[in-house]
């Protein structure tokens, strides 16, 4: 098991110092001086988490707004997305390994970067997630609007926002209260939706390649040129930003050196493939222009086209669990990041207090869904998709650019159990591409982006300059 | 030596109560101080909060076990998984039995059930090292519905601890329901001694038969461990639940 890095120093603006317990680091157990955290997730729940996490927005909301800007060739932007995601995850798993932390990236990037680097991500990091449950929960929204229609209620697009607002609450609140074990409902929604994709996928492939049905009218692979498969890829990799959020419940993984890089790099795949798969099936059922006509929703229309009545309920009923899930787990990932920063005195450690009557973070889950529902209120599912990338792009690329800062001078403490193959290409090419793909997004996006970002600074310059997080390499 | 385990959620105020401390005297103690978290929260996030708190009651703790003979230590644990941990630290300190916690005064008589497939030699060996030469009687209890070897069982058992001047009783109980004959059965005793089981759809369903029997009888509860199979158990459980 890795090392440790040298202990964070310095206070922050009202006296506090980073939380500087040295620990040791063991397959079963994180052992400090007087206690032990017991790590309790294997390998399936750290699946559940990338997959449960990324497969709600890939699938259920993007084919028909993908479809529209790219046409068939959208299934290669989802490609693109998952050779960024996977450039980055080889990377982030090597990092995960040698500081099975909770945390995530911001862990990696302001032990190898320092402070400033730290907080930018480590703030922002809060409010790309905020942004993507807001997406998601829209996206939540549209489904359970529809399913009121297949059920014959139909109430139009107006209560997207109010269903959405409602159920963004009520997560928040349940995560305050809850004390069940919803990981284990978490494995079996994944596990079902798994199911549901892979018959409606497996059926609708050998359709749409012209095994069974009849075989749809042929249409050009990229009706509108290769820019816009790239922006494409930009809007949609949304749809990729899970596999970190595993990250950050590193320090609860059981045998972190096998199991997070496993987590990490099968969840991209699983979600990748799927998605392709999707959009091609999507694509041969429509054309793409009549696709875009049917918004956020179109795959229960590709459903209905391939199997019914049936296969219209089994999508709408699949992208309410997604939605659902992704939505769920990003409130959760939130309150984590929110605590990694805290508990660096990079913010005020009252956001990390718990209670002791549900045992839960409910400052820090107040402060991911207060947020939350005022993004979500706005309804703009693109700019939200977007601006979540853009922030998440920040932090893989930053990821990548701490794995080579670590490896050009490593540290005696820096000891991964998984090590990136094809060092320093994967982890250049992922930083190169984590940026690169930021420049193909909307101006908006990247004005709201890059105005987080330089607050996020502006508090760290107010509030803890004198935070050391980097300690003497 | 022989060491039990005492796992209490600490934080929620569970202490050992007067008679189950006199009836580990004999023995070595660790008490191990849990507190299970829900998802939710990061393990890591309640030490911060928590650690000093409850170090502080578990110290208290150790020297009140310390003062009444054996030896004592405690570690303290954050987690999701309360029954993951038990078994862990269970395993770390090669812990004989591990207990659950519940009410009883002085202990006069303890209930020793050798009910199902549990490793008979072990419990009985554990029950004399913990009961010793003391004013404590011992009843075996066994359900079956096969009386003659079932006999044979007790008889064979009450012996080696009638060897160790020990005051013994047993109790069969032919073709009745096994769980409910021992509550019936442990009414009048003071502690109750069961051996660890493997799991079971049942148990999975209803939960562990310890607990179960802790719930219903109120009274302390000592499960003996198999080693031998916790041991291989545990190592295999280390490669992650796979898919």
């Amino acid at each position: 098991m890795g090392g440790e890095p040298p202990p964070a120093e310095g206070t922050n603006v009202e006296g506090e110092s980073p939380d500087a317990e040295p620990t040791v680091e063991t397959d079963d157990a994180t052992i400090t001086d007087d206690a032990e955290l017991e790590r309790t997730l294997g390998l399936s729940g750290g699946l559940a988490i990338g997959i449960g996490t990324m497969i709600g927005a890939g699938i259920f909301v993007f084919p028909g707004l993908a479809a529209g800007q790219a046409g068939p060739a959208a299934a290669g932007s989802f490609a693109i997305g998952a050779v960024v995601a996977l450039l980055v995850a080889l990377p982030t798993s090597e990092l995960a390994t040698a500081m099975p932390k909770s945390g995530g990236g911001y862990y990696f990037i302001s032990r190898a970067l320092g402070t400033l680097a730290g907080a930018v991500v480590g703030l922002s990091l809060w409010f790309g997630l905020v942004f993507a449950t807001a997406f998601y929960l829209v996206g939540f929204g549209y489904y359970a609007v529809d399913t009121l229609a297949e059920l014959g209620i139909a109430v139009g697009d107006g209560l997207v926002i109010p269903i959405a607002l409602l159920f963004g609450a009520g997560f928040t609140v349940l995560n305050v209260t809850g004390t069940e074990n919803a990981a284990k409902l978490q494995n079996g929604i994944v596990a079902l939706l798994l199911s549901i994709l892979v018959a409606f996928l497996g059926y609708g492939g050998l359709d749409a390649v012209g095994l069974v049905g009849e075989s749809a009218a042929p249409e050009q692979f990229a009706p509108f040129g290769t820019l816009p498969i790239l922006t494409t890829a930009a809007l949609v990799f949304t749809s990729y930003l899970g596999f970190a959020q595993v990250a950050t419940v590193a320090g609860e993984m059981k045998d972190p050196g096998r199991n997070l890089p496993l987590a990490m790099v099968g969840s991209v795949l699983a979600v990748g493939i799927l998605y392709v798969v999707t959009i091609f099936v999507a694509t041969s059922a429509f054309g793409s222009e009549t696709l875009a006509g049917f918004g956020e929703t179109a795959m229960v229309e590709v459903g209905r086209h391939y199997l019914g009545a049936a296969g219209a309920f089994a999508i709408v009923f699949g992208g309410l669990l997604a939605t659902m899930s992704s939505a769920n787990a990003s409130i959760l990932s939130t309150s984590r990041a929110i605590y990694a920063v805290s508990r660096d005195a990079l913010l005020p450690k009252r956001a990390s207090r718990i209670n002791l009557r549900y045992g839960t973070p409910h400052v820090a889950l107040g402060l991911a869904g207060g947020p939350i529902l005022v993004l979500t209120a706005t309804g703009r599912v693109e700019l939200l998709a977007e601006v979540a990338s853009f922030l998440h792009l920040i932090m893989y690329g930053l990821i990548c650019v701490a794995l080579i800062a670590l490896r050009r001078n490593e540290p005696e403490w820096y000891d991964p159990d998984f090590r990136v193959p094809g060092y320093p290409v994967v982890p250049a090419l992922g930083a190169i591409a984590s940026f690169a793909m930021i420049g193909f997004m909307q101006p908006t996006s990247q004005l709201v982006g890059v105005g987080i970002m330089l607050t996020t600074a502006g508090w760290y310059v107010y509030y803890a300059r004198d935070v050391n997080l980097r300690g003497e390499l | 030596m022989t060491r039990v385990l005492v796992p209490l959620a600490v934080l929620k105020g569970q202490s050992v109560s007067p008679g189950l401390e006199t009836l580990l005297e004999p023995v070595d103690v660790t008490v191990l101080g849990y507190h299970e978290l829900p998802e939710q929260t990061p393990p890591d996030q309640a030490r911060i909060q928590y650690e000093v708190r409850a170090t502080k009651a578990l110290e208290d703790l150790v020297e009140r076990f310390k003062a009444s003979g054996g030896e004592a230590d405690h570690r303290l644990v954050f987690t999701h998984d309360r029954e993951q941990t038990i078994d862990r630290i269970a395993t770390e300190t090669r812990a004989d039995a591990y207990t659950i916690p519940g009410a009883s005064g002085q202990i006069e008589r303890v209930l020793v059930t050798l009910t199902g497939d549990v490793a008979v030699d072990r419990i009985c060996s554990f029950v004399g090292d913990l009961v010793g030469p003391r004013e404590i009687g011992v009843t075996l209890f066994l359900a079956t519905d096969d009386e003659a070897s079932g006999r044979e069982l007790l008889e064979a058992a009450a012996e080696t601890l009638s060897a160790r001047e020990i005051d013994v009783r047993t109790e069969l109980a032919v073709d009745r329901p096994p769980f409910e004959a021992l509550l019936e059965t442990g009414v009048d005793h003071d502690a109750i001694v069961v051996g660890k089981r493997a799991p079971s759809l049942r148990s999975l369903l209803f939960g562990e038969e310890a607990e179960r029997i802790a719930v219903e009888s109120v009274a302390p509860v000592l499960v003996v461990r198999n080693i031998d199979v916790d041991e291989t158990a545990t190592a295999g459980g280390t490669e992650g639940e796979g898919l």
